[in-house]
């Protein structure tokens, strides 16, 4: 359809375009959020941006904005800061500075939803509106009720005369750039102490526009000092009329605006804490540890600047999703649209006979199996007898340009016979569930029992019991899947799609498309994140068939929505923990029952439930301990890996409970982890051995140092209550102990002089490239710029294992570590061979070879001089394989080489909206040296922040097996006004003497810790220990509810 | 399918291309003219990566439509080095290694020098405000103050130097 704007010259016309059906639109910002939210796009639409002003004056008291004033131009105006401060705020709390750039105020107020409401309410805003060939001024709530065809075209404001005393405040789902859950605004007018007029209003979002009369009458014609503050809010929540929505209920956005109006008008917020704030901190002695700062000032010599960071700054990086050529086809997967059906039949024909359609293609056209799945190929690649959840790829077509290929996709028929949804994973589990699959949905078990766990409660002094619930966390990588896929002429297939393990995708591709492994190169890097997120094949299957069948090179990227809705998401646990301790503090019986979500393939979930159990007694010491873990099938979409890979949630729920048992026996949270950390040197949890280097005690050092301890609690200036509050953790590196886990690399001398280090790992932004930089050429002797890394191409890179599990550290450190030194005695072999010199007088340094025995470090020799000399058919080269070392432990799967770490966390809790600030994060690793200072902090930094965002944030929530959050308008991923203020990073880089495992990757171990530390802050400022993250607003003013004193 | 043409300024040089009125910007750059520096990550104006230069101010791409574009001045990430404050900006957010995938970056940086063409002397308040609108999610935005603040501190030592 095709949308035709119209630009009438005058007020008569666009009214009359409107009145016949037409839609008027200003800047468009808000209009195209609704077409997001499946609102039907307009044909036409009455641009009304250059027919209303958009200009801001006084005159007479009365302050005019003309409806075309954009958002932008209405926050930066001097006379709306001076004269209407309240609407500055207001104007800020809107969408973010590039989208009110493009939004007009008139926009804002005429869509009805816009966050000016509130505001403009409180300070009895009139609007100028055009109709019936005249503008007449109204009220600003009579704007709800007047027909389509009336243009607004001014608001007009009354400034407000001597004191006043105003409120506003915005509660969003996170700290900025977000969807307003409410907005409150109040202005008082006060004369000597009293009075003397009041406006109350609230509206934004899915609350309708209301002016407060009932509660504005406890407040005019009263004096300041006599108001009833607490009748005020309760006369609030009864008055304010809103609504429940996934993400937030009614009664919350109820109390929010009322604590809100309350507070910013001077009442203050009653806050009874259910039992008072802890304020704890360590009562042993402060040791300082031997970490050091990670940061470009402490570590200015060591830091170096990875190679594709001036490429990705200036936009130069070409990514695969990038790729344009000419005559490329257009991909795009139909998707189920309906979460549990089997069908009946498919019809392409439509699709097929439509122009400009080069290739459709159904489970008809696979050659080979048509499942597949890292664990068990238990998904189809295109369904044919049942779809299990709502984007389970159907079909796919390939056309000229994405508008045929959309049209192809809507004339695809799929003739579905629904069937039952199975929705809750608890329920799943259940006698007579629908089955998602024919062999049921309990998809995993995994339990485990030791000493005697009912005779250890017995005689249990304290006994911790809840029940932790995680969230479906989405990756929400920023580059979502997609790339480019070209038959060639010798009948192979490359294959340039984001991933994690190139050969991987290889060999599962190769089963799919009956394709011979040696046929197919699957180029993988680079990808614009991942997180685990692109582990399992995503849209390789559908595009390799449609490239297959067009005969022609094909694109194809997914949209934001279709990624949200198709993309493996983090697998919802609900934890039961019971944990007991002695008098002492010494913990001695433990029981946990956890149930997951797979959704509706296997994908990698089964092994996050079993790391989820690796993890049920933390790093401590618990005689006698019970565990089960049942992982199940639903419509849910899919499940699998994301950074932490099960651990965090574990860690979220045995971090909390030690935390709690420690208030209980009356210890510090140092001091109840001490008692009962594990021994080095003992076997690890399953009673295999584990590798040597533990760090627990030095951690707990190191967290017991922090001075985040020492800083004050209590309120803040802003009425918020702040707390301290750590967490302890270890995770393990690799696989495990029961997968397949390749490890290996070459390295070649190249014809220019560089060294190409070559490994079939992949480059998703955590920093593989500088990582093999820094080892290689510290092995070799040489600089980071004479080493080139070459990654993620099956074509041109060797088996390295998959890019996961924080496993790359380790194979880029053992490759160099292995062929640096047959390297090297090549390169100075043939240097000495050209300088008539011994190799053995030779060294490798950086640009070229010098003299050893000299210390001047002048170069004999320049790389590039050197390789010009040598036979280009015989160029030095030297390669290895290994196996990443793991434990010899076989009935189950678990890890052998570990990182630790300590978060301590300092919040700050807002008792008017029951929102968490973290003001500093600060994380304490162990992970033995650090490879590249810049990339071991982003991982740490990046790791912290996805934590804060599982904890306090971010739900992919899920309704009737549908997400009701479909894009970054309602997933919320921290913004930049969500980071923490400050945060240290420290890093303790010893090895034990007999350590031969070198650096350890740090992908996982920022993320684990963060959320018990950030939970225990909140218990620190509040009493109140979380159970649910994303942490509910609405649970922390449940917990400070009660009011019988005013903070 | 209904196309007219709009024309307006791009990285310094006029252009006219044929486009529905509702395409949006982000598409016209990546995949009728091949600019793919300006990322496409939401498409709904709730992220920032397709952030570009109109009329000087720093804009969600995929909020700006077609027939919004008229006689506009438009500068990608492409065309950002005609400002002096844009290699300032690089420098220090490479030298910082503010980013790691990378796709958020063109963004930030089209957003960093838009607001140092306004406000050669942010302070931190400054910076996050301009930034509440992009979106990362590999590094937790604190490498990404840190290049924006290196950025800032260049700035001040060049125009000091200049004095």
């Amino acid at each position: 359809m095709a949308l035709t704007i119209l630009k009438p010259r005058t007020l008569d016309e666009a009214a009359g375009l409107l009145a016949d059906g037409a839609q008027a639109i200003s800047g468009g910002t808000l209009m195209q959020l609704a077409w997001l939210r499946g609102e039907a796009q307009p044909e036409r639409l009455v641009d009304l941006g250059k027919l209303t002003r958009d200009d801001i004056n006084e005159a007479d008291g009365v302050v005019t904005i003309g409806a075309g004033t954009r958002l932008a131009d209405l926050e930066t105006s001097d006379l709306i800061a001076r004269r209407l401060p309240l609407l500055v705020q207001a104007a800020r709390s809107i969408a973010a500075p590039g989208v009110r750039r493009l939004g007009t105020v008139g926009g804002n107020v005429a869509g009805r939803i816009g966050c000016l409401w509130p505001a403009l309410l409180a300070l009895d805003a009139r609007v100028t509106v055009f109709a019936d060939g005249r503008e007449t001024e109204r009220p600003l709530l009579d704007w709800l009720a007047l027909p389509s065809a009336t243009i607004l075209t001014a608001i007009r404001i009354p400034v407000p005369a001597g004191e006043i005393r105003t409120a506003y405040r915005k509660i969003g789902l996170r700290a900025a750039f977000t969807p307003s859950i409410i907005g409150a605004a109040g202005l008082l007018e006060i004369e000597d102490g009293h009075v003397r007029s009041a406006r109350l209003a609230v509206g934004a979002g899915i609350t309708r526009p209301q002016r407060l009369a009932r509660s504005e009458a406890l407040l005019t014609n009263r004096d300041l000092g006599a108001i009833d503050w607490s009748a005020l809010r309760e006369s609030l929540i009864d008055e304010i009329e809103t609504t429940s929505d996934a993400y937030r209920s009614a009664r919350y956005r109820k109390q929010a605006a009322a604590n809100a109006l309350v507070a910013g008008l001077g009442g203050g917020v009653a806050v009874s804490r259910r039992s008072s704030p802890r304020h704890l901190a360590p009562a042993e002695p402060i040791q300082p540890d031997e970490s050091i700062e990670v940061s470009h000032a402490k570590l200015a010599s060591r830091w170096g600047v990875r190679p594709d960071i001036a490429a990705k700054v200036a936009g130069t990086l070409e990514y695969l999703t990038d790729h344009r050529a000419p005559g490329m086809l257009i991909g795009r997967i139909l998707r189920a649209g309906i979460p549990h059906a089997n069908i009946r039949a498919i019809d392409t024909s439509a699709a097929e006979a439509l122009p400009g359609v080069v290739a459709v293609v159904t489970a008809a056209d696979i050659r080979g199996e048509n499942a597949f799945g890292i664990m068990a190929a238990d998904q189809p690649a295109l369904c044919f007898d049942k779809v299990r959840h709502m984007s389970d790829p159907v079909a796919a077509v390939a056309a000229i340009d994405a508008e045929t290929a959309a049209r192809a996709l809507s004339l695809i028929r799929v003739d579905y016979e629904p069937l039952p949804l199975v929705e809750d994973w608890e329920a799943a589990l259940a006698d007579g569930a629908p089955l998602v699959h024919a062999s049921g949905n309990l998809r995993a078990e995994f339990r485990h029992e030791r000493g005697d766990i009912e005779a250890a409660f017995a005689r249990a002094t304290h006994i911790v019991e809840d029940v932790y619930v995680t969230p479906r966390q989405m990756h929400g990588f920023m580059e979502t899947e997609g790339g480019y896929i070209v038959p060639e002429a010798d009948g192979s297939l490359t294959v340039c799609v984001g991933g994690q393990h190139g050969t991987r995708d290889r060999k599962q591709l190769s089963l799919i498309l009956g394709l011979p492994e040696e046929k197919i190169r699957v180029v993988t890097s680079p990808t614009g994140g991942a997180f685990g997120g692109k582990d399992e094949l995503h849209v390789q299957p559908a595009l390799a068939l449609l490239a297959l069948k067009a005969g022609r090179p094909v694109r194809l990227q997914l949209d934001r929505y279709e990624s949200v809705i198709a993309s493996v998401k983090r697998n919802p646990m609900r934890i039961r923990m019971r944990t007991a301790c002695d008098a002492e503090g010494r913990l001695i019986a433990q029981d946990v029952d956890v149930i997951a979500d797979s959704g509706a393939y296997a994908s990698l979930s089964p092994a996050v439930l079993e790391t989820a159990l690796e993890h049920v007694a933390g790093p401590y010491r618990i005689g006698n301990i019970r565990s089960r873990g049942r992982l199940a099938f639903t419509n849910n979409g899919i499940c699998g890996a994301f950074r932490g890979f099960g651990a965090n949630q574990m860690v979220f729920a045995i971090e909390s409970q030690v935390s709690r048992l420690a208030e209980l026996v009356g210890l510090d949270p140092v001091a109840i982890r001490r008692l009962n950390l594990r021994i080095p040197g003992e076997p690890g949890f399953f009673g295999h051995e584990v590798a040597p280097t533990e760090r627990l005690s030095e951690m707990l050092d190191a967290a017991s140092a922090n001075p985040l301890w020492r800083t004050e609690r209590g309120l803040d200036a802003e009425g918020r209550l702040v707390g301290v509050g750590m967490a302890l953790h270890h995770q393990g590196t690799g696989l495990g102990s029961l997968p397949h886990d390749p490890g290996g690399g070459r390295l070649t001398f190249r014809a220019d002089g560089k060294i190409e280090a070559a490994y079939g790992l992949d480059e998703m932004g955590q920093g593989v490239m500088p990582a093999i930089q820094a080892a290689v050429s510290q092995a070799l002797g040489c600089a980071r710029e004479d080493i080139v890394p070459v990654i993620g191409d099956t074509g041109r890179t060797p088996e390295s294992g998959s890019t996961t599990a924080a496993r790359g550290t380790y194979v880029i450190w053992r490759t160099a570590r292995d062929t640096a030194p047959g390297l090297s005695l090549k390169l100075r072999e043939a240097a000495a061979r050209l300088l008539d010199l011994r190799a053995n007088d030779l060294a490798i340094a950086p640009g070229g070879i010098r003299d050893a025995r000299s210390n001047s470090g002048a170069l004999l020799l320049r790389f590039a001089d050197l390789a010009a000399r040598l036979d280009l058919d015989a160029m030095p080269s030297e390669s290895t394989d290994f196996h990443f070392p793991k434990a010899d432990y076989t009935e189950g799967n678990s890890r052998y080489v570990f990182c630790f770490g300590a978060a301590v966390v300092r919040v700050a809790v807002d008792p008017v909206s029951g929102q968490v600030q973290v003001l500093d994060l600060d994380q304490h690793i162990a992970a033995g040296p650090i490879v590249d200072p810049a990339a071991y902090l982003g991982q740490i930094e990046g790791g912290g922040g996805q934590g804060l965002g599982f904890t306090l944030t971010e739900d992919a929530i899920m309704q009737g097996g549908a997400f009701v959050t479909r894009n970054f308008d309602t997933y919320m991923m921290p913004s930049i006004a969500d980071a923490p203020l400050a945060s240290r990073i420290t890093a303790l880089e010893s090895l034990d003497a007999d350590d031969p495992h070198g650096p350890r990757g740090v992908g996982e171990i920022g993320i684990g810790a963060v959320t018990p530390a950030i939970a225990a802050a909140i218990a620190d400022a509040t009493g109140f220990w979380p159970v649910v993250t994303p942490i509910a607003p609405e649970a922390i003013l449940d917990a400070l509810a009660g009011a019988n004193h005013v903070a | 399918m209904s196309r007219e043409t709009v024309s307006f300024r791009l990285n310094g040089a006029p252009v006219t291309v044929a486009a529905a009125a509702d395409r949006r910007l982000v598409d016209i750059l990546r995949d009728d003219l091949a600019l793919t520096a300006t990322k496409a990550a939401c498409r709904v104006g709730r992220c920032g990566s397709c952030m570009v230069l109109v009329n000087g101010e720093a804009v969600n791409s995929c909020l700006t439509m077609a027939w919004q574009l008229d006689g506009a001045d438009v500068v990608s990430a492409e065309g950002l080095a005609a400002f002096p404050e844009a290699d300032l900006v690089r420098s220090a957010l490479a030298a910082e290694v503010s980013f790691q995938c990378g796709y958020c970056a063109p963004g930030f940086t089209v957003a960093l020098t838009a607001l140092l063409k306004s406000n050669p002397t942010p302070d931190e308040a400054d910076i996050k405000a301009a930034l509440e609108g992009n979106i990362c999610r590999c590094t937790g935005y604190l490498s990404i103050l840190r290049g924006a603040q290196a950025a800032v501190a260049a700035l001040a030592a060049q125009q000091t130097a200049a004095e």
